[in-house]
């Protein structure tokens, strides 16, 4: 290993950092900090991803189970509890306060038109009309509180067609409908069937990012929502369905077959519209290569040794490259290669190439596909504060992704994990009803909270 | 709930777009950068693109298998509507002070470049915030601006923050090689992510008066949607694994090959769902079976994999069509597969004006995903697309800043702004008649 040298710019990294170091996030303002935020998501965690976002910047976010926790607290990998919540709320309960409320009580309902005044944005994620049949629709909250922000993310939307089936929304059926999935996933070889490869099919992805972007998504509107509530002090109601979410962030595959008629079908570890651009096998596991001009193309064939061999000195586009024909021919080129490296071996090579190659400071992107436990342990994620155990007061330590940006005045910080079921009744209850300990046994014994 | 959106898409344009009276500039190519500042510009954001000239971004070569749209890249379509198009050189001096007086009369600035090139420039953020200390500047990029892959000048792409995060070892089927995305997830959703910062600290300006700098590295976002994995490793030592298409956190909840060779996803964790499944099924028992009755038992992966197995075999009976109708019917999750047909012929999609026709002036008519948030009293909209670089040069720097035409022909005549270099998805398309979409028509 050469003694590392630190570029020229280093005091350039060292001022940013002195800034906006997550090391520093918790001396710094909130954003979000003037906001009320009730998260009443039911089975979904997209409304749940939403509502962290917002009590990552400071928002003062109620969480309103009922009695007994909402399902998504039992969602956990082989159904792991810790302390008695699932893996997957653990990390989503973030920074929250957590009430109980029975919703199909009367009382119930009454305790949450109280919250709903003093709120700014409400968070749910039921089937359509649920809100509606207890009486606490848009056209009714708007009324007590004409500031909300009244936020639905569902599968199917408020309006349309589809918007009337009741069913909940799950990451896994709204990766399916987005079209994404369809999309995604190893090519089936002509002449073999799905029963023999049953790997061979559409993926979908492993993490519930169809939540997750949904959840961002509702977010961004929420914010936009309240820059024009600043303007004319009106509230809205914000509809964002889940799978149209997630297939915004699909490309041209609509335009595609609107003009072309062309479904765009899947292409395993290669890219329909990329090249180089792709993930390859290597000794130890595989890489992604990605060069996406031509100059990164060939200064990656010459650190394959191709160079002369392939004629890459007279190549002057990229656009042959990115047909099928040719992906498919270049991948076969290229694999037996690869395979003669460890990932880390072509990753430092490519990193020499950029100092000391024939086309330097020109490289392509090589990095190593890794498993999760190894980006964990990864240093310059650690240093970057994206596993800095959260210390919660109930749950412990425990590691959930945070300081996803760094920010000189407001940084995203999480100071809590989670909270029991019903943990915050007493204090939210006291502090926007002035419920105290009597009030609050009358109500737990008539089963409302 | 119904009534506040009665007639949403016929009323879209007697509304205000939210972000009115926002401007943005962005300084960005590929993917990771323009799309979150089209987010904004799609909720009414005045967003002006600057681009490098004579041959801007880099996306407006990229195309799927060599089909272009009228000369253009769909990529480059998609990723950049709303904008205005700006050609700069910022290499040099006039350049980068014609770069700061934009900045000065603007609210957020997007760039993404390697980290130190916007300080090699001269426009890096202590000299942005001397002419505007109320901006809100945000720099994406692979690694950050500090730590060691930063201080490498590592290049990244999408599917490099897929590989270095787990997220594509995580998207695949067990003991098979992890499998890329189709779609660049890290780059989109790090975009839009990025607007959750840019807004947040929009809002605190208005308290505070105020700006501030945000650094967004494409594999830091991603990790943040990871949820349970980072806990998991952590509490047991070991790495999460994949599962394909099962979700291990939810049972069940899986895609199934279906009678019809079409493929079905299902879900259906609560009790009242997990008995219309099993009453679909025509084995209501199983509801009661102690091994599924509840969820977090059945999670248990033997007791997950016994209960997915009968599903398969049950889905292999029926259509995809067969089984979304049953979910309707007893009230479970479930969908049959999409593709780029559903996509533009679903008339749901249609009905709700997510997938509608845009009518550009200078590409015709083309089919588009509208912005999928639907807000009712401020819709957001998507109107036209994207021009050729520095195609509305005249427009900003008159409009912003005031500048003379003949001002103007002499900033184009020193390079320091430049138009289209005359090739593919460059120049307009062959069919322009040389006016249409020009704001200022000389």
């Amino acid at each position: 290993m050469t003694e590392y040298i630190r570029p020229k710019w280093a005091d350039w990294a060292d001022k940013i950092r002195s800034l906006d170091d997550p090391v520093l996030a918790h001396e710094k303002p909130e954003a979000l900090d003037d906001l009320v935020v009730l998260d009443m998501s039911s089975r979904s965690m997209a409304g749940c991803y939403c509502s962290s976002m917002l009590a990552e910047l400071g928002a003062e976010t109620i969480r309103i189970e009922p009695p007994g926790g909402d399902l998504v607290r039992t969602y956990s990998p082989n159904g792991m509890m810790h302390q008695g919540t699932g893996l997957a709320y653990l990390a989503e309960g973030r920074n929250k306060y957590h009430v109980t409320l029975d919703l199909a009580t009367e009382e119930g309902r009454d305790i949450f038109k109280s919250l709903i005044a003093q709120a700014d944005v409400l968070i749910e994620t039921y089937p359509k009309g649920q809100m509606d049949e207890w009486g606490i629709g848009y056209d009714e909250l708007s009324k007590i509180n004409p500031r909300l922000i009244f936020t639905s993310i569902s599968a199917f939307g408020r309006f349309g067609p589809e918007s009337d089936r009741r069913q909940y929304d799950y990451d896994n059926v709204s990766q399916a409908r987005s079209g994404i999935q369809y999309a995604t996933g190893e090519v089936l070889p002509e002449g073999k069937t799905v029963e023999e490869m049953p790997w061979a099919v559409p993926t979908k992805a492993g993490p519930w990012i169809t939540w997750a972007v949904s959840g961002t998504f509702a977010a961004v509107g929420i914010l936009g929502a309240l820059h024009y509530r600043e303007l004319t002090g009106e509230g809205q109601a914000i509809d964002v369905a889940t799978p149209e979410a997630y297939e915004r962030l699909n490309d041209y595959v609509l335009h595609w077959y609107a003009d072309q008629g062309h479904v765009c079908e899947r292409f395993g570890n290669l890219d329909t519209c990329l090249w180089l651009y792709g993930f390859f096998p290597t000794k130890d596991g595989g890489v992604f290569l990605g060069g996406l001009r031509l100059e990164m193309w060939k200064a990656f064939v010459d650190i394959l040794g191709k160079y002369d061999e392939w004629g890459a000195a007279e190549w002057t586009t990229l656009a042959p490259f990115m047909k099928k024909d040719w992906q498919l021919k270049y991948q076969t080129m290229i694999n037996p290669l690869t395979l003669q490296y460890t990932s880390e071996e072509l990753t430092q090579k490519a990193i020499e190439y950029a100092k000391s190659g024939r086309l330097a400071p020109i490289t392509p992107v090589v990095a190593e596909i890794v498993p999760p436990g190894k980006t964990m342990q990864d240093a310059i994620w650690v240093e970057r504060g994206i596993f800095t155990p959260v210390q919660d007061p109930v749950y412990g330590d425990v590691v959930v992704a945070q300081s996803q940006w760094k920010a000189t005045e407001t940084p995203p910080r999480t100071k809590w994990v989670c909270r029991p079921v019903g943990y915050d009744n007493g204090y939210v209850y006291l502090k926007y009803l002035g419920y105290g300990p009597v009030k609050l046994g009358e109500l737990n014994g008539k089963g409302v909270i | 709930m119904t009534e506040v959106f009665k007639d949403y898409v016929k009323n879209k344009f007697k509304k205000p777009a939210p972000l009115k009276g926002l401007r943005v500039l962005e300084v960005c190519t590929l993917l990771f950068g323009p799309a979150g500042p089209s987010f904004l510009a799609e909720m009414g954001a005045e967003v002006i693109k600057i681009e490098l000239p004579p041959l801007g971004d880099v996306t407006r070569s990229l195309n799927p298998f060599g089909w272009f749209y009228k000369e253009q890249s769909p990529m480059f379509m998609h990723i950049n509507p709303n904008k205005y198009y700006m050609a700069l050189d910022l290499h040099g001096d006039p350049g980068q002070q014609i770069f700061k007086e934009l900045c000065a009369k603007a609210d957020i600035v997007e760039f993404n470049l390697r980290p130190g090139v916007t300080k090699r420039w001269n426009i890096g953020y202590e000299e942005i915030k001397e002419v505007n200390p109320g901006i809100i500047y945000i720099e994406k990029n692979g690694f950050g601006q500090w730590g060691r892959y930063a201080e490498e000048s590592r290049p990244s792409n999408d599917g490099a923050a897929q590989a270095l995060a787990g997220y594509a070892w995580m998207s695949s089927f067990p003991n098979r090689p992890p499998l890329k995305q189709s779609i660049w997830i890290c780059d989109y959703y790090g975009g839009l992510m990025g607007e959750v910062a840019v807004l947040a600290a929009l809002h605190h300006r208005k308290k505070t008066g105020k700006g501030q700098y945000i650094e967004m590295s494409q594999s830091e976002n991603i990790m943040r949607t990871m949820g349970w994995i980072w806990p998991y490793q952590q509490l047991t030592g070991k790495s999460a694994e994949p599962s394909g298409n099962r979700d291990q956190c939810i049972c069940p909840a899986d895609t199934f090959l279906c009678k019809d060779n079409q493929f079905a996803a299902i879900a259906a964790p609560a009790p009242d769902e997990f008995k219309g499944l099993c009453k679909a099924m025509g084995k209501p028992e199983l509801a009661e079976d102690p091994r599924f009755r509840e969820h977090t038992t059945r999670l248990k992966d033997e007791n997950a994999l016994a209960i997915l197995k009968i599903i398969a075999d049950w889905a292999r009976t029926n259509t995809a069509d067969e089984i979304e109708t049953l979910g309707i019917k007893h009230g479970f999750a479930a969908s049959r597969l999409h593709n780029a047909k559903d996509m533009n012929e679903n008339p749901h999609r249609r009905d709700r004006d997510f997938v509608k026709e845009i009518d550009d002036p200078m590409y015709g008519k083309y089919v588009e995903h509208e912005f999928p948030v639907m807000m009712s009293k401020t819709p957001p909209k998507i109107k036209w697309t994207v021009r050729p670089v520095g195609f509305d040069n005249e427009y900003v720097l008159q409009k912003i800043l005031g500048k003379s035409m003949a001002e103007i022909d002499e900033l184009h005549k020193k390079g320091v702004v430049g138009k289209w270099k005359d090739m593919q998805g460059r120049r307009p398309p062959a069919d322009w008649d040389g006016a249409c979409g020009a704001i200022i028509r000389r």
